[in-house]
């Protein structure tokens, strides 16, 4: 088990080391420093808007840092050249918030893309493959639908084969959860955990779904403010004497986690007369 | 008036930085065209949407300009008794001027604003990120086959253009006003030359296609990534393409025919 008893990681895949990043004004990590545990399935938690799905792309180097590093495997990706960078990207899969398919080209077709980009396979191995993971998401039936066609979750499960199509060693899930109705979601859970026992992988989820992500994770990291505010197996964060842990934990409004993006005080905003909205 | 001078500066800062990355932008789409030698599928897929698609309302276009071309040319070319020159007028006026220039509008407004829409909405709605990361280059992907399809698309187009427009002229001018057909024929062979002419106005043609592809691909991929970003990329590209279009036509017109 690459995760020693005080939350440390033993064996990484990936390492964020004092990672800061800007977006205009607006700080979005501060040195921010964590490690991703190889062959498990380690889940980054955080309030809304805190940047997980900027620290994903950072990992897969489609945004720079200003300071810090990011390894993947023992390589600064921020520092590969171009062909270097697209050869680790071959070995990282990531499922957009989004789903980010190619809407002029049908799912089946959206699946077997990286195959026909990066291979020289015959086309009845490519349907053989693309049919095999279509069918592990439910959706064979859907072959031939444009993503125009699909509803925001199924979109999200094409996104999945695609991503595994090429055998990644690390899968990237932006909010996988969102959007999928129980049964989906069951499934999804269930796909994730087989998927990284199966194929020996490293799954990275960002997820705001609390019960799931505890379940099926291995190792988990809350983040907040730019900064880790704890990291370990889901056992020890539910131990946490940490207030902030417990509160984002169990949901509840009030406690030490700010509901709201920073802003100036309520009623002096409410009733102050303020009219520099009006003047921007 | 700071605010105003404020304003000015930061306008000219924008542009000369959006200038700047225009410049890498053609460097990279540039050095990305020979990985299309392989891939030429991709290519022929682009020339069907931006030249075919083109194709019906650059004929249209054609046929009326040049029988407007006709009607002009015969009022005036009447008055001085030449009205057997008006195969030459109407030729030279078209494969000159009009085909590439006419061409040249009419594509960036109807392909060149597609391309850009199309390729900013791959940029709002991630799609260009997604390729990124299944370490698929967009530029070698999307960008350069757009590129390479417009530019050999746009001289095919104007020749089309200037041959239609002809057609068109002959059918006002001998069919309808009455001018002598075997003069109007022979007057254009004997005064239209290959090399000076058509060859001028299809390079022409060639540069206009070179510029409003690349205005239009960099505009899309430079959007910023909402509807609202992608509509004022599309605009952008219609009127920076009209002016670079009309702009060029007077430097090369002034290079080609008036040495
Ligand atoms: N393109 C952008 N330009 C400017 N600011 C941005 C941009 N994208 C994101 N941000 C800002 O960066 C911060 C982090 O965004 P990010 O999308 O990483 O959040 P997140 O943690 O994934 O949130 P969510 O859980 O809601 O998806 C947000 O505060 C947002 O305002
Ligand atoms: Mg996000």
């Amino acid at each position: 088990m690459p995760v020693a008893e005080d939350g440390s990681v033993t064996d990484a895949l990936v390492e964020i080391r004092e990672l800061h990043f800007k977006r205009g004004r607006n700080k979005i990590f501060n040195g921010i420093s964590m490690d991703i545990p190889r062959g498990l399935v380690t889940t980054i938690m955080g309030p809304s808007g805190t940047g997980k799905t900027t620290l994903l792309k950072m990992i897969g180097a489609q945004l720079k840092p200003e300071k810090g590093t990011v390894n993947f495997d023992g390589q600064n990706v921020h520092r590969l050249g171009r062909r270097h960078l697209f050869d680790v990207r071959k070995r990282m899969g990531m499922l957009f918030q989004s789903g980010a398919l190619l809407t002029d080209l049908s799912v089946f077709d959206n699946v077997a893309f990286p195959l026909r980009e990066h291979t020289d396979m015959p086309e009845s191995l490519i349907r053989h493959l693309v049919l095999l993971r279509l069918h592990a998401v439910g959706l064979r039936g859907a072959r031939d639908l444009k993503p125009a066609q699909l509803s925001g979750g199924m979109a999200r499960r094409v996104a999945l084969a695609r991503a595994l199509i090429l055998d990644p060693e690390i899968i990237m899930y932006d909010e996988p959860f969102t959007g999928q109705d129980p049964i989906s979601m069951g499934v999804l859970v269930e796909l994730i955990a087989t998927i990284n026992e199966a194929l020996n992988l490293t799954s990275l989820i960002v997820s705001h779904d609390i019960g799931e992500a505890m379940s099926i994770s291995d190792y988990v990291v809350i983040i907040s403010d730019g900064a880790v505010v704890q990291a370990g197996t889901p056992e020890q964060l539910q131990q946490s004497s940490s207030e902030w842990v417990q509160q984002f934990l169990n949901g509840k409004a009030d406690g030490p986690v700010p509901f709201q993006y920073p802003a100036p005080d309520y009623h002096n905003d409410l009733f102050s007369g303020d009219d520099s909205q009006e003047k921007r | 008036m700071l605010d105003w001078f404020q304003h000015f500066g930061r306008f000219w800062i924008d542009l000369s930085a959006s200038f700047g990355r225009a410049h890498l932008f053609l460097g990279r789409l540039l050095l990305s065209l020979p990985s299309l030698l392989v891939r030429f599928g991709l290519v022929v897929r682009q020339l069907y949407a931006s030249g075919v698609l083109t194709l019906s309302i650059v004929l249209v276009s054609g046929l009326f300009v040049g029988m407007v071309l006709a009607l002009q040319g015969y009022n005036t070319l009447v008055g001085f008794g030449a009205e057997e020159s008006l195969g030459v007028v109407v030729a030279l006026t078209l494969v000159r001027e009009l085909g590439p220039v006419v061409t040249g509008l009419l594509f960036a407004g109807r392909a060149g604003s597609a391309m850009t829409a199309e390729i900013g909405l791959m940029k709002a709605t991630e799609q260009l990120a997604g390729l990124e990361m299944m370490a698929v280059d967009p530029f070698k992907r999307i960008f350069a086959p757009r590129f390479l399809a417009g530019f050999i698309a746009l001289p095919c187009l104007a020749a089309m253009f200037s041959a239609v427009g002809v057609i068109g002229g002959y059918l006002v001018g001998v069919e309808v006003l009455g001018v002598d057909d075997g003069a109007f024929w022979s007057q254009m062979k004997a005064a239209v030359e290959f090399g000076d002419d058509v060859v001028n106005g299809l390079i022409k043609a060639v540069v206009f296609g070179f510029v409003v592809c690349w205005i239009a691909i960099f505009q899309g991929s430079d959007c910023i990534p909402t509807s609202e970003g992608v509509s004022r990329a599309t605009t952008r590209t219609v009127v920076y393409s009209s002016l670079a279009i009309l702009g060029l036509d007077f430097v090369l017109t002034a290079i080609m025919f008036n040495v």
